[in-house]
């Protein structure tokens, strides 16, 4: 395959990701990072260099696998997981830990390969490498709470995962066709094994895109991963389920109620939210709400109004993150109720984050104003009135946070006399690449409509909606100063569904400490009686044949596979980190497998 | 440090007052701006947005922080107990 790849003059994009990665680890200092930079931007050219059309189809056992399908759709998300890859190996290239590059790059790869992916099991593949990937991100914050963080993480997309296989698997036997095509799902519940297979697919789907009540996972994982582990991760997993929605599932009316709820959810919770990367993570689920509904609303203008949003939302995102991460970074927290009366000695960090919560609030000339709107038109137009309505209660809400609240508890509020100074140079250039990225988009957002996978018809600068932005932010505005009293941050979490993971598997143990004795104590009796004697019986007059007659040959053997596994014993260490660790690397080596061989 | 200067220079009286001036100023114009898209009743009345906006940040604020107290927030070590 990779002659025929490099015969036809382009390369998956992916590939500089997965193959490049691997070199990480043979480098040092400044080369490894003049490397890493390079890397991400070749992956960004091969995007900009990509036909459209199918290619790298592959056979294996009998189905065919298809791992570069290029249409407008999948274009535009590559573009912005490559400009982000970019921006986030800039932010991170100062960390020393080769494990937390490596783990990204992966990360970003493997949003790339299902990005590309035009069969299932493709896609099915580079889903997992994801949640395989990513979950180090979180693990190498090496603390306890992160580590158990992980494991929930882990939990959540494995299942999702294997809701998402049940789902393809149960389409190919109903079609016979694994390629990733329109499977919408109508109503509530499947109907038939064909709407079966649709319904587990955007089940699996919507685990990734962390709809209630599968969300909990990533208010949970991000403020529990390392500084930059959380930037790259606030912009791929959401956004490529996002991506895998619309391609499958959009006009899935269900989306457009979860999305609606999804989107005041986050909101709500982020009221309540104390640590200030948490509180961000609470705002991503708010705005894919936004796209959720946007794809279970399925009109040409929504979906375009969800790509732009996507490509808006992972820029102003991972550049929140990474204001947030920068103080965490210098001040050693990221509570509210730690911070304040930063603006004295990080001001430009203030200017750069502020920039990212008005792109997010949506605020005329940043970046949000162009994309957002035209989601929310989108339901105007179609005469939704009460999503209309709520989602411009969302919009609301977000402001009040991200916009105000996050800024005014860290920069100014109470002065907790912090010693602070402005991050290092690279990130400061990642969140001014960022910051220069939302606004740019805010002013001259007709490349971005040029990049969206139908014609647009909309116009976000009229004087009217102009006006009526403006009216409800600083109405807005307005409400936060006169209610700032109320808004004071608690030094408190808050309960959301990981609660039936956390209290559950206590609640698990409790319960499997008197079966383990019953299991022990009578299944075991009667295993003993029923099972092993005669068993045993029959096996003494095996052995005496096998003592003269099989064992000569067999000792050699034995005494190899023993030395063999003498070695391999060192591996099982018991630690799931571990396991976790060899599963990607199989992923890997099977991937670049793939890759190398004809 | 210019910078420093500038957002300190933002915390006095006068920016309150410019402020103020500003939200009314908004209502006022509303009146008179030309509306191409109208998609529901709220889009016919005059600052009906600076009401919604103001509305939604008060709902917002207050029932969550209702729903927090309902038993939704906990001590920060409620799951390490």
């Amino acid at each position: 395959m990779m002659s025929e790849i490099f015969n036809i003059q382009f390369l998956h994009p992916s590939v500089f990701y997965i193959l490049g990665g691997l070199l990480i680890p043979f480098l040092k200092g400044r080369v490894k990072q003049v490397y890493m930079l390079f890397v991400s931007l070749l992956a960004f050219f091969a995007v900009v260099n990509l036909p459209y059309g199918t290619f790298g189809a592959y056979e294996f056992l009998s189905w065919e696998l298809t791992f570069l399908e290029v249409d407008k759709l999948s274009k535009v998300f590559a573009y912005i997981f490559t400009i982000m890859g970019v921006i986030g190996v800039i932010y991170s290239i100062h960390v020393k830990n080769d494990g937390e590059h490596f783990s990204a790059f992966y990360y970003v790869g493997g949003s790339l390969g299902v990005t590309f992916a035009g069969d299932f099991l493709t896609l099915f593949l580079f889903w997992e490498m994801m949640a395989f990937s990513s979950v180090f991100l979180i693990w190498f914050r090496k603390s306890k709470s992160s580590l158990d963080s992980g494991f929930r993480y882990l939990l959540w997309h494995v299942a999702g995962g294997l809701i998402l296989l049940a789902g393809i698997m149960l389409q190919y036997s109903v079609s016979g066709d694994l390629s990733v095509q329109y499977l919408p799902f109508h109503g509530w519940w499947p109907t038939d094994f064909q709407s079966l297979a649709s319904f587990l697919i955007i089940i699996g789907f919507i685990v990734n895109a962390a709809v209630p009540p599968f969300g909990a996972w990533l208010p949970d994982a991000y403020p529990a991963a390392t500084v930059t582990g959380a930037v790259f991760m606030s912009a791929f997993t959401t956004k490529t389920a996002v991506y895998a929605l619309i391609r499958v599932c959009a006009g899935s009316e269900m989306l457009i109620v979860l999305g609606v709820i999804m989107a005041i959810y986050g909101v709500v919770y982020a009221v309540l939210e104390n640590d200030a990367r948490r509180l961000l993570a609470y705002h991503i689920i708010s705005q894919v709400g936004y796209m959720v509904a946007g794809v279970g609303l399925g009109t040409p203008m929504a979906i375009n109004g969800v790509v732009a949003h996507a490509f808006c939302h992972i820029l102003y995102k991972s550049l929140l993150f990474m204001g947030t991460g920068s103080v965490l970074y210098v001040t050693g927290t990221a509570k509210l109720t730690e911070l304040g009366g930063l603006y004295k000695t990080m001001p430009r960090t203030m200017i750069y984050t502020v920039i990212g919560g008005l792109s997010i609030s949506a605020f005329p000339l940043f970046s949000g104003f162009v994309s957002k709107s035209m989601t929310v038109t989108a339901f105007g137009e179609a005469h939704l009135t009460w999503a209309f309505m709520a989602l411009m209660l969302a919009s609301a809400g977000t402001f009040l946070h991200t916009g105000l609240k996050v800024p005014y508890f860290i920069w100014f509020g109470k002065d907790q006399g912090l010693k602070a100074k402005e991050p290092p140079w690279n990130m400061e250039l990642a969140m001014g690449i960022g910051a220069f990225f939302c606004v740019g988009l805010g002013i001259f957002y007709k490349p971005l409509y040029a990049l969206l996978p139908h014609a647009v018809h909309f116009e976000p600068y009229t004087a009217y909606h102009t006006w009526e932005t403006l009216q409800l932010l600083l109405f807005t505005q307005l409400g936060f100063f006169l209610l700032l009293k109320k808004l004071w941050c608690e030094d408190t979490i808050s309960l959301d569904t990981d609660w039936f993971l956390r209290k559950g598997a206590k609640a698990f143990m409790w319960i499997t400490k008197p079966l383990a004795k019953i299991e022990y104590k009578f299944i075991g009796e009667i295993y003993e009686f029923i099972i092993q004697k005669p068993i045993m019986g029959t096996a003494k007059v095996f052995k005496i044949i096998d003592t003269v007659v099989v064992d000569g040959a067999v000792n050699g053997l034995g005494k190899l596979t023993l030395a063999w596994s003498r070695k391999i014993q060192n591996a099982q260490s018991g630690q799931i980190q571990h396991y976790a660790m060899y599963m990607v690397a199989g992923f890997i080596a099977l991937i670049v497998v793939i890759m190398v061989l004809p | 440090m210019k910078l420093l200067d500038l957002i300190q220079a933002l915390s006095t009286k006068t920016v309150k007052k410019i402020a103020y001036s500003v939200l009314v100023l908004l209502i006022a114009v509303d009146f008179i701006i030309p509306r191409h898209e109208i998609h529901f009743f709220g889009d016919k009345i005059p600052g009906f947005w600076s009401l919604f906006g103001f509305i939604a940040c008060v709902l917002i604020i207050i029932v969550s922080k209702w729903i927090g107290h309902m038993g939704l927030m906990k001590d920060e070590n409620y799951y390490d107990e």
